[in-house]
């Protein structure tokens, strides 16, 4: 890990271009509950809905504003069309852009690739909480892709020529029923390869004040255990196990075990402000 | 004498001011673990920006000439549905957005002006005297960020026969539209960004218009092939093209782009490019071109019709606009506190004083570029030091030591600022920033 960062002139150089429309899905207590906002990022191939069908009106119930961003190109957010040139920087972009729109600093709950968002998000931001559910390694994925290569060549190699990396239902899920993993593989849609490739790059954070939270399952086909264990241990915490569930851990049977793991760490952060360095 | 009542703070920090780098201080003590209150002189935030109150000197046109990237909070990115270049509005609203999002506005006193303050135990705790309507409360803290503005105190030079003229004459910092110069004979006085903005307006509005300029100036365009000009610029930073050769790159775009300014009537530039504060205006030139804007030399003296200029002619006028900038004044704090030196402060890193830890200036910058991502790192510089100082007080202290010997040093990179009071606080910013981070380097408590 490196030192704050100040200096990012390729960012004032070159900054992301702005989308024209951003899918946020929401479920908002009626009341004012004092809970910090939820903002969720989803990861490759998936969007906003993948976190609406069931933990944002869940978490709501819960008391927790929640909400759920469809990143560039995905789900109901414009950008498809420039899809294949789009960056991770771009996914920052649009992510930093939600929290801006959110009335107070959120706790960012990223799955997957998003959870390597919401790390580089982390980066720049003063969060309330950061939440890693199967996340994507800051360190390079090359030992990810090694592992679908000896399971599933094709995919693997697929990903490298810059096809969407597969999201097939076994891939993603362990204990749903054929018909709704069928219907939820089918949402998913394509990435851009550029960002594929990047998951290949070791990547750099600074020091993060937030707590954070990591969450994996043993059973996961895209993210190896011992990725998600490095990631943890990076933040100097210990990942909590979903055993039995497949890498969608917010779709897959057991998502409200997982969610309510979320929400216990979400409803017991300090106040923002008043945190002390860890 | 009854003995004063004071409000014992505790390990607080007192912020003053609520502009930008007084929210960005704000933000980040709080975001430190430090409690912190601030006090703006207005009923509303925003400083300069909160166009219409007293304690602003934006126009009803105003727009930043930075674009976006360097100019937002580097964690409170401006709204992709802003323009490049944000009109002074947006840029209230924008700061309201901020605040809110972190809660500063609860923070905040307003309508509550900063009178007094003084050092107490031996430069261990602040004593701030704030006056709310006619009341005085006196507080103590345990530091003391400055962000009240260099902004706001007009400076007009001394000239002959000014007393003479018969005519109206106004210092931009009260200029808010030009209705002022509607149908008249105006004359504006200075060549900063304001200077050219007021005598673009003036071009369209007034019968006639003189511009007055001590030397000649690069006006810079706010577009270069269809990007802003300082993301132009940033590029050739990010591939760290030296300076002799983005000097080149600059001055041979404006020769294409513009050409000769003396073919417009213009001074030609008596220096380099880089060496005076950065001019973005792209309809000066225009409307020169059109002759609608008389160029003219500096002013030598006043009579009751007009002005006559350094190199003997004269211009009749109705109005003259001062738009000569500001003087740095801190009407509570005595001047040694704060190093000062002939006719302006010495500051190590432009924000911390050799006298005390816990009195820090932000804001005391004029960047090549936008400001604001400069005021949020000053913010967590300060914030960096005021933990430091509570929690690992040798750490914050070795750091602050340093302050005697690298108070005044500059952030130019590599250039020389022409010799005038406008660059006393004139940064480079890819310089300055880096400066910023070294010392923020230097306090990290997190790993």
């Amino acid at each position: 890990m490196r030192g704050t960062k100040a200096l990012r002139p390729w960012d004032w150089a070159f900054p992301p271009k702005p989308v024209t429309h951003r899918e946020v899905l929401s479920a908002v207590p009626s009341e004012p509950t004092g809970r910090p906002p939820l903002l969720m990022v989803h990861g490759l191939a998936h969007a906003a809905w993948c976190f609406g069908e069931n933990w944002v009106p869940a978490a709501a119930e819960a008391g927790f504003p929640s909400y759920a961003v469809s990143l560039r190109g995905h789900g109901g957010s414009a950008g498809a069309r420039h899809l294949r040139r789009t960056l991770s920087r771009d996914y920052v972009h649009d992510v930093l852009q939600t929290i801006t729109e959110l009335p107070e600093p959120p706790v960012l709950v990223g799955h997957s690739h998003g959870a390597l968002i919401a790390q580089l998000v982390a980066d720049r931001y003063p969060l309330r909480g950061l939440v890693l559910l199967a996340p994507a390694p800051l360190h390079s994925a090359v030992g990810d892709l090694l592992a679908i290569a000896k399971d599933r060549p094709a995919d693997a190699l697929g990903a490298v020529v810059g096809r969407t990396l597969s999201m097939e239902p076994e891939i993603l899920f362990e204990g749903l029923d054929p018909q709704t993993a069928r219907r939820y593989a089918d949402r998913t849609g394509p990435e851009s390869p550029l960002v594929q490739w990047e998951l290949l790059l070791r990547r750099t954070r600074g020091p993060v004040r937030c707590p954070v939270l990591v969450v994996g399952t043993p059973q996961d086909r895209l993210v190896r255990a011992v990725d998600v264990e490095r990631t943890a241990a990076d933040f100097g915490v210990e990942p909590i196990w979903f055993p039995g569930m497949g890498h969608d851990l917010m779709l897959d049977r057991g998502w409200e075990d997982v969610l309510a793991t979320v929400l216990d760490f979400a409803g017991h952060l300090p106040a923002w402000g008043t945190g002390v360095p860890r | 004498m009854a003995e004063r009542k004071v409000v014992d703070r505790g390990g607080a920090w007192c912020v003053v001011g609520s502009g930008p780098h007084g929210l960005s201080a704000l933000k980040a003590l709080l975001q430190h673990g430090i409690e912190a209150d601030g006090f703006e002189r207005a009923a509303d935030l925003g400083g300069n920006w909160n166009f219409g109150a007293p304690t602003s000197r934006v126009y009803e046109s105003t727009h930043l000439i930075s674009s976006k990237p360097f100019t937002q909070f580097p964690d409170f990115p401006m709204p992709d549905s802003y323009p490049d270049y944000p009109s002074h509005r947006q840029v209230k609203e924008y700061f309201d957005r901020y605040a809110d999002h972190f809660g500063l506005r609860d923070r905040i006193t307003f309508g509550a002006e900063v009178v007094g303050a003084e050092p107490v135990d031996d430069g261990a705790a602040w004593l701030v005297t704030v006056r709310t309507g006619r009341r005085s409360t006196t507080y103590r803290y345990a530091g003391l960020v400055v962000a009240n503005g260099h902004n706001w105190n007009p400076k007009i030079p001394a000239y002959d026969g000014l007393a003479d003229f018969a005519g109206t004459v106004l210092h931009s910092a009260d200029y808010k539209g030009p209705d002022v110069l509607r149908g008249r004979r105006v004359l504006v006085v200075g060549a900063g960004n304001t200077g050219c903005d007021v005598a673009v307006e003036s071009a369209q509005n007034a019968a006639r218009t003189w511009h007055s300029t001590r030397r000649g100036y690069y006006y810079n365009p706010k577009f270069l092939m269809g990007k802003p000009s300082d993301q132009m610029a940033d590029s050739l930073l990010a591939l760290r093209v030296p300076l002799a050769l983005r000097r080149a790159l600059f001055s041979t775009s404006l020769k294409i782009t513009v050409g000769d300014f003396a073919k417009y009537g213009l001074k030609r530039p008596d220096h380099r490019f880089f060496e005076t504060h950065p001019i973005v205006n792209q309809q000066l030139v225009y409307y020169v071109g059109q002759g609608d804007i008389a160029p003219v030399d500096d002013v030598a003296r006043f009579d009751a019709d007009g002005a006559v200029f350094a190199d003997g002619s004269r211009a009749d006028v109705d109005v003259v606009v001062f738009c000569t900038g500001y003087l740095v004044t801190f009407p509570f704090l005595e001047q040694e506190w704060l190093n000062w030196q002939g006719d302006h402060p010495r500051l190590f890193l432009q924000m911390f004083t050799p006298a005390f830890d816990n009195l820090v200036v932000s804001g005391l910058i004029q960047p090549d570029s936008g400001q604001w991502t400069l005021a949020h790192w000053q913010g967590v510089l300060l914030a960096r030091v005021a933990e430091s100082l509570r929690s690992d007080p040798v750490r914050a202290r070795g750091f602050l030591s340093r302050a005697p010997q690298e108070a005044g040093r500059r952030f130019s990179a590599g250039t020389h600022y022409k010799d005038s009071t406008r660059h006393y606080y004139e940064v480079a910013h890819q310089d300055y920033l880096a400066a910023l981070q070294d010392a923020i380097h230097e306090l990290e408590q997190v790993r």
